[in-house]
């Protein structure tokens, strides 16, 4: 629980500083597909070894997994249309069935049409979203945090000792 | 100097972390062999305790597990020496398991499915004492959900029924109606119920009436001296020698007249019978309906003493009562079990569920299966082996040479193609047990899915089963020695259907009474039934079924009691015959002698006078028949005599006829032969 709160800090931090936005793109990107991928499923595991590995936001993963949730939940019926359609395509058919006795495939649980259905939703949109959320990153930092940081208060309280503190601190245990 | 050195630090670049999160895959390779290395050193052992705890909780008794070992890279499992105490004597074991083992195949889960080529069960044996004496838990507190509660009502249901619906005291009830009655002071209480006593004093009465009012008939009827002067005034008439006619009609006259005289005696005579007739068939009648009294009198006395009608089931039922009890507490026990584990689907547990506070559960969405024929299902057990081994080197060893296995156990059968298919045969020397054969069949491939068992044992050795234990009897089977078969059959894992036959042979009974008539009277009853059987029959949706109890034993008792009965209810017979013939038959041939004697009398007395009745009028008729036929001859005599006279008379005129045509007739003739010259 602290890391994943270290994290969310972390990622608060990151999204009002100058650099990572590609980071934290890719990692709420990543969190769409965590949302709508079932817990214990191949794609899952997967994702979280992506996140784990590569330098993405996992802060922003994770509080986009959590979002994205409930976006999934509210899709299901729209998932399960799609999942359906799309397993009971006659033409992939026999991919399916090679899938289905496939080694490894199998934990994806690709054969149920909710999980089939959200999958194919969060893959296709995941590239879009982090463009998506790549140009929101920056216009939130110009817009918001720029701003916030030429005010009176904020120049104010920078000279502050506790800002001080927390700036040495910080600094030091990161 | 020091401003310096800050500015040196604050516009020190910060070093440029590579996309690769190097510092943090260094821990995670730690936890994974730190994890690897809990598996191979601690996890056999904790897997070991939750078994020995799941088990003792399940069976409510303790269970051990001596070796669990696990192996990650060959997917497989080794339990040996699993020891489950008998919660009812625990000092031994339930059962006792050598080995389990298997193995999962890793090609089948990385397809995510479970495939055990083969699993072993091995050096199975049954009530083994144990080493140290096994740890029983504790009863529930009284404060018991309504599950619970359920579960334990579900176990005492059977056993309550049995303990109310029969009376341990059957042989007794029936002994004691055989040894300790005494009818003939009971027949002297009834005495004054015998209505054919009271009919025969009636028709006594009527019967003497009638006698009296017929001697007085008799008295009146025609005597003969009547009828002979009768016969006198036929003989004066004159039936022949009549010289005119008018006499004839005058002797005609007369005796219709004396016949008129007698036909009417005659009727009054014929009168008389016709009466006396109709009285007798009357007295006939009552003589009759006495008679049937008599009989309705016999059986009324005989239902008056309740000669029982022996209830075979009962019998059965109350005898085998203490040789099934442990049974059925044993199958009430796991049917307990059953219906507090069994999920909701399979059995109608008829508590509310607990309501939660949670989230609606996301849909469910739907599961489709891409198998094919030859592939893996999601889980398959291939084939299974149990053994059990008989120890040869110790002779009180109570294992048994068991061999058995099961094909085929898979959440697809349509994939398989193939149904599971289970057996055990052996035999458990030492226990006196030969030919086990089990048999089971899951058939999940139709639209019911049905599971068959069969289970028989040829022969088991029945020593020392008590049977019964009352105060004025005791029972029990010295020896016996027994055959078991039974079929179970369960169809959508709710319809449950069970039967099972027990057969018993050389049934050595031993028979205690405290009334030593009533230990004669059972052992000769038993003597019938050395070879008898058990039948238990069960139909029901789970978890609630009934087990019906039938044997023939009861039949066969109950033809020995019979036979029993029969010679007591001769023997009373007898006795009511005896009072009844001392009683009722000797009024009833008084009643009879009297009615023959009146018979005899008034019938002799009638036909007498019928007969002379009927002389006299034959006279009578002679008479009349007599002068007729004088009348008739003398007029044939005048009659022919006329004739003879005219036929003289005729025969001149025909002769002088005849002489005058001849003489005509020569004269013609001579006349012609002159004319033609002649």
């Amino acid at each position: 629980m602290t890391l994943i709160f270290k994290q969310l800090f972390n990622f608060l931090k990151m999204l009002n500083s100058d650099t990572g936005h590609n980071q934290l793109a890719a990692g709420l990107a990543c969190g769409l597909i965590l949302g709508f991928a079932p817990f214990f499923s191949l794609q899952t595991v997967l994702v979280l070894t992506l996140i784990f590995i590569f330098r993405i936001q996992m802060g922003a993963a994770f509080l986009a997994a959590f979002f994205f949730k409930f976006v999934a939940y509210l899709a299901d019926p729209v998932s399960h249309e799609l999942g359906k359609a799309v397993l009971e395509n006659p033409s992939l058919r026999d991919l399916f069935v090679d899938m289905y006795n496939m080694p490894i495939l199998p934990f994806t649980r690709f054969n149920n049409s909710i999980v089939m259905g959200s999958l194919v939703l969060s893959v296709a949109l995941a590239p879009i979203m982090f463009f998506v959320f790549r140009a929101l990153i920056i216009k939130y930092r110009i817009l918001v945090v720029d701003r916030f940081k030429s005010t009176k208060a904020w120049k104010a309280f920078k000279a502050t000792t506790i800002y001080n503190w927390y700036t040495k601190y910080d600094a030091l245990y990161g | 100097m020091s401003e310096s050195k800050t500015t040196s630090t604050a516009e020190k670049p910060k070093k440029r972390k590579g996309p690769i999160r190097w510092e943090a895959i260094i821990p995670f390779t730690i936890i994974v062999i730190l994890i690897g290395l809990y598996f191979k050193l601690f996890f056999d052992s904790n897997m070991r305790s939750l078994a020995e705890f799941v088990g003792y909780q399940a069976t409510g008794a303790e269970v051990n597990v001596h070796q669990l070992e696990t192996s990650f890279t060959n997917a497989s499992i080794r339990i040996a020496g699993i020891e489950m105490t008998n919660p009812d004597k625990p000092t031994h074991n339930n059962l006792n398991i050598g080995e389990i083992r298997f193995s999962l195949l890793w090609d089948a889960l990385l397809r995510m499915k479970f495939v055990i080529n083969e699993a072993a069960i091995e050096n199975i044996s049954f009530d083994q004492p144990r080493k140290q004496k096994g740890k029983v838990k504790p009863p529930e507190p009284e404060k018991e959900s309504a599950l619970k509660q359920e579960a334990e009502k579900l176990k005492n249901e059977t056993l309550e029924s049995a303990k109310t619906k029969y009376d341990d005291n059957v042989f007794g009830n029936i002994a004691n109606m055989m040894t300790g009655s005494s009818e003939s002071d009971e027949i002297k209480k009834l005495e004054n119920k015998l209505v054919s006593k009271e009919k025969m004093k009636a028709f006594e009465t009527a019967l003497k009436e009638k006698q009296k009012n017929w001697e007085e008939r008799l008295k009146k009827l025609p005597k003969a001296s009547e009828f002979q002067a009768l016969g006198d005034r036929l003989k004066k008439v004159k039936s022949s020698g009549f010289s005119k006619p008018e006499d004839v009609q005058k002797s005609i006259s007369e005796v219709q007249t004396i016949m008129a005289e007698g036909q009417k005696k005659i009727d009054e005579v014929n009168a008389t019978k016709n009466d006396f007739d109709k009285d007798i068939k009357l007295t006939d009648d009552g003589l009759k309906d006495i008679r049937a009294q008599i009989e309705q009198d016999i059986k009324d006395l005989q239902a008056h003493f309740k000669i029982p009608k022996i209830d075979a089931k009962s019998i059965a039922v109350t005898l085998f009562k203490r040789y099934t009890n442990p049974y059925f507490a044993k199958i009430n026990h796991y049917k307990a079990l059953l219906y507090k584990y069994a999920p909701p689907n399979i059995v109608d547990k008829n508590d509310k569920p607990e309501v939660k506070i949670q989230p609606r559960a996301r849909e469910n969405g739907t599961t489709y299966e891409f198998g094919k024929l030859n592939a893996y299902p999601t889980f398959w057990l291939k084939k299974a082996l149990i053994s059990s081994k008989l120890n040869s080197s110790d002779p009180n060893s109570k294992n048994g040479n068991l061999k058995g296995e099961i094909t085929d156990v898979t959440t697809n059968q349509l994939v398989t193609g193939k149904p599971t298919v289970a057996s055990v045969t052996g035999d458990f020397p030492s226990e006196k047990i030969e030919g086990i054969d089990f048999k089971l069949k899951f058939d999940n491939r139709t639209k019911d899915a049905i599971i068959n068992t069969s289970f028989g044992v040829k022969s088991f050795a029945i020593s020392a089963k008590e049977i019964m234990n009352t105060p004025d009897i005791a029972m029990s089977f010295a020896s016996a020695i027994g055959g078991l078969r039974s079929n179970l059959e369960l169809k959508n894992y709710k319809e449950l259907s069970l039967k099972v036959n027990n057969e018993f042979k050389d049934v050595d009974y031993q028979v205690t009474a405290k009334n030593k008539d009533v230990e004669s009277i059972l052992v000769n009853v038993f003597k019938e039934a050395r070879t008898t059987n058990m039948v238990a029959e069960g139909k029901g949706n789970l978890p609630h079924f009934d087990l019906d109890i039938s044997s023939d034993l009861g039949e066969r008792i109950q033809r020995g009691f019979e036979k029993e009965i029969n010679a007591k209810i001769e023997e009373l017979k007898k006795k009511i015959k005896e009072y009844v013939d001392a009683e009722i038959n000797k009024q009833k041939e008084q009643i009879e002698k009297q009615v023959n004697e009146l018979r005899s009398k008034a019938e002799g007395e009638l036909k007498k006078v019928q007969e002379q009745a009927e002389a006299q009028k034959k006279l009578a008729e002679n008479k009349i028949n007599e002068a007729k036929s004088d009348i008739e001859n003398r007029m044939n005599a005048e009659k022919a005599k006329a004739q003879a006279e005219a036929n003289r008379r005729l025969k001149e005129e025909e002769n002088k006829a005849k002489k005058a045509a001849e003489d005509e007739a020569k004269k013609q003739a001579e006349k012609l032969k002159k004319r033609l010259g002649f």
